[in-house]
């Protein structure tokens, strides 16, 4: 079902695993922009890519990075699958897991 | 029509970018083209002091009247446009040094270029194209936003005035700590613009260099490698240094000075006229409070609306054509006028302290009244 979609208007699911929900995201749109425009109380702060607020695990599916998240991210996290949901625009359907307290990186 | 005259009035500098380049090219008392229109945008965004805009705006289904692939083309292209403007500057600094004879030919047929060049048209040459170079810097800052292709683009744009670390600086530090002690690009009150051009670009220059080393530190990399954004932002400038020491030695070297000191003077000059003197708590959000919105009709249009800063912080990630008029702080002036009030620091704080002073009644929360008061005592705007 999902492929058929995705074909339809070049849109990908995203399915948040520990908030049970989920969204349709554009082709080339952003998966925060995607997020709070469809009402999700996504973390976020700068949205551009430097504060690391909108973190969040990738369980499975693939995306692009459309900036280097080594600035924010360190290597522990990158390996565990973390991305940045406003730098990240979606290349198949996901499935993702994200603490809705966290803050930015390195902020109290 | 409507869409049609939303879209092409972004093309100002484009098209007067382009008028610049011939003035060079054609040369004799044409090579003062660049200086003038930016002479004459002065007095146009003054006289339309009272003209405000609301950004490109949607339609009635909620699109954005402002056409993505053409505005990204246009800024596209401004990169060749101004590697033109750089080649057509040394190619003058060529004849210049080389002593070409003053004389007219007609190229084309219809044509008339001056060959040769004087010092003093070389030196309005150098002066044209810096006002010109420097207006690049809206494409770098609205591409280094777009990311994905717009983002080595955007480090070009800004390498070709010697500032490629800007686009690092400018995202990972700027839109953080804005309004704050630790952004180099926000002016605190009392600062002239003068110390602040200084200050502002050695602080980024030095913000990025401190990226890197701590990036490349995590990732177990060596601080000189390919890897280092900082090193590598500086070697995006090699190619013109190159172009203008092979055209003429010394003096290459001094007109690219120039160049580059005018750019990076109206670089900063932005950044200067954006925040001065707006106070925020650290780790505080980021709110609308904490720009300056500059909203005349024709720096809307002539800076893609850059101007309309107070919606670009809180929503970054957004295309210049979809930014709203949000009701933040606005000075009532252009930058055009604003760049010329700077120019003369006892105007531009007798102004601004009046502005500060209804900032802090109006806009500020109590923690940054706080704060506002204290700066306010040692900047002499108590």
């Amino acid at each position: 079902m999902f492929s058929l979609f995705q074909k339809k208007d070049k849109s990908f699911f995203v399915k948040i695993l520990n908030a049970d929900k989920d969204i349709i995201v554009r082709k080339e749109e952003k998966l925060l922009t995607a997020a709070l425009e469809k009402g999700i109380e996504w973390p976020h702060y700068c949205r551009v890519g430097s504060c690391g607020t909108c973190r969040c695990k990738l369980i499975k599916g693939r995306v692009r990075h459309l900036t280097d998240f080594g600035y924010v991210l360190d290597r522990d996290q990158i390996n565990e699958g973390y991305i940045l949901a406003c730098q990240s625009v979606l290349k198949s359907d996901i499935e993702v897991e994200i603490n809705f307290k966290q803050k930015a990186i390195g902020r109290k | 029509m409507k869409k049609f005259f939303i879209n092409v009035r972004y093309f100002i500098v484009p098209v007067l970018c382009s008028i610049t380049i011939l003035g060079i090219l054609i040369g004799g008392p044409f090579v003062w083209t660049g200086a003038i229109l930016f002479l004459v945008g002065i007095a146009i965004d003054t006289l339309v002091i009272n003209y405000h805009t609301k950004g490109a705006g949607f339609d009635e289904s909620g699109k954005p009247y402002g056409i993505k692939e053409l505005q990204n083309l246009v800024m596209y292209l401004m990169l060749p446009i101004f590697i033109i403007l750089q080649a057509v500057l040394a190619w003058r600094i060529y004849q210049y040094t080389n002593g070409t004879d003053l004389g007219t030919i007609s190229l084309l047929g219809w044509l008339p270029v001056h060959t040769g060049i004087t010092g003093l048209e070389l030196f309005g040459a150098s002066v044209s194209a810096g006002a010109f170079a420097g207006l690049g810097i809206i494409y770098g800052h609205e591409l280094s936003h777009t990311k994905d292709i717009g983002w080595p683009i955007s480090r070009i744009m800004m390498g070709l005035s010697g500032a490629a670390h800007f686009c690092y600086a400018h995202v990972y530090n700027h839109h953080l700590e804005l309004a704050h002690e630790n952004d180099p690009a926000t002016s605190p009150r009392g600062r002239n613009l003068y110390k602040h051009f200084w200050l502002s670009h050695m602080g980024q220059s030095k913000f990025s260099f401190e990226l890197e080393r701590d990036k490349l530190k995590k990732q177990g990399k060596s601080f000189f490698s390919l890897n280092n954004k900082w090193i590598t932002g500086y070697l995006i400038s090699l190619p013109t240094i190159i172009l203008f020491v092979w055209a003429g030695g010394l003096v290459g070297v001094v007109c690219m000075f120039l160049v580059w000191t005018i750019s990076n003077f109206e670089l900063e000059a932005l950044n200067y006229m954006e925040h001065y003197g707006l106070v925020r708590e650290e780790d505080e959000p980021i709110e609308h409070r904490h720009s300056w919105d500059n909203d005349t009709a024709f720096t809307s249009w002539f800076f893609i609306e850059i101007g309309r800063q107070c919606d670009h912080h809180v929503r970054g990630e957004t295309h210049f054509w979809e930014l709203d008029d949000v009701g933040g702080p606005n000075p009532g002036w252009g930058y055009f006028t604003g760049f010329t009030l700077a120019l003369i620091p006892p105007l531009w704080h007798a102004l601004l302290k009046k502005k500060l002073d209804q900032w802090d009644k109006t806009y500020a929360n109590d923690a940054e009244r706080e704060i506002a008061n204290k700066i306010n005592k040692q900047a002499g705007y108590a």
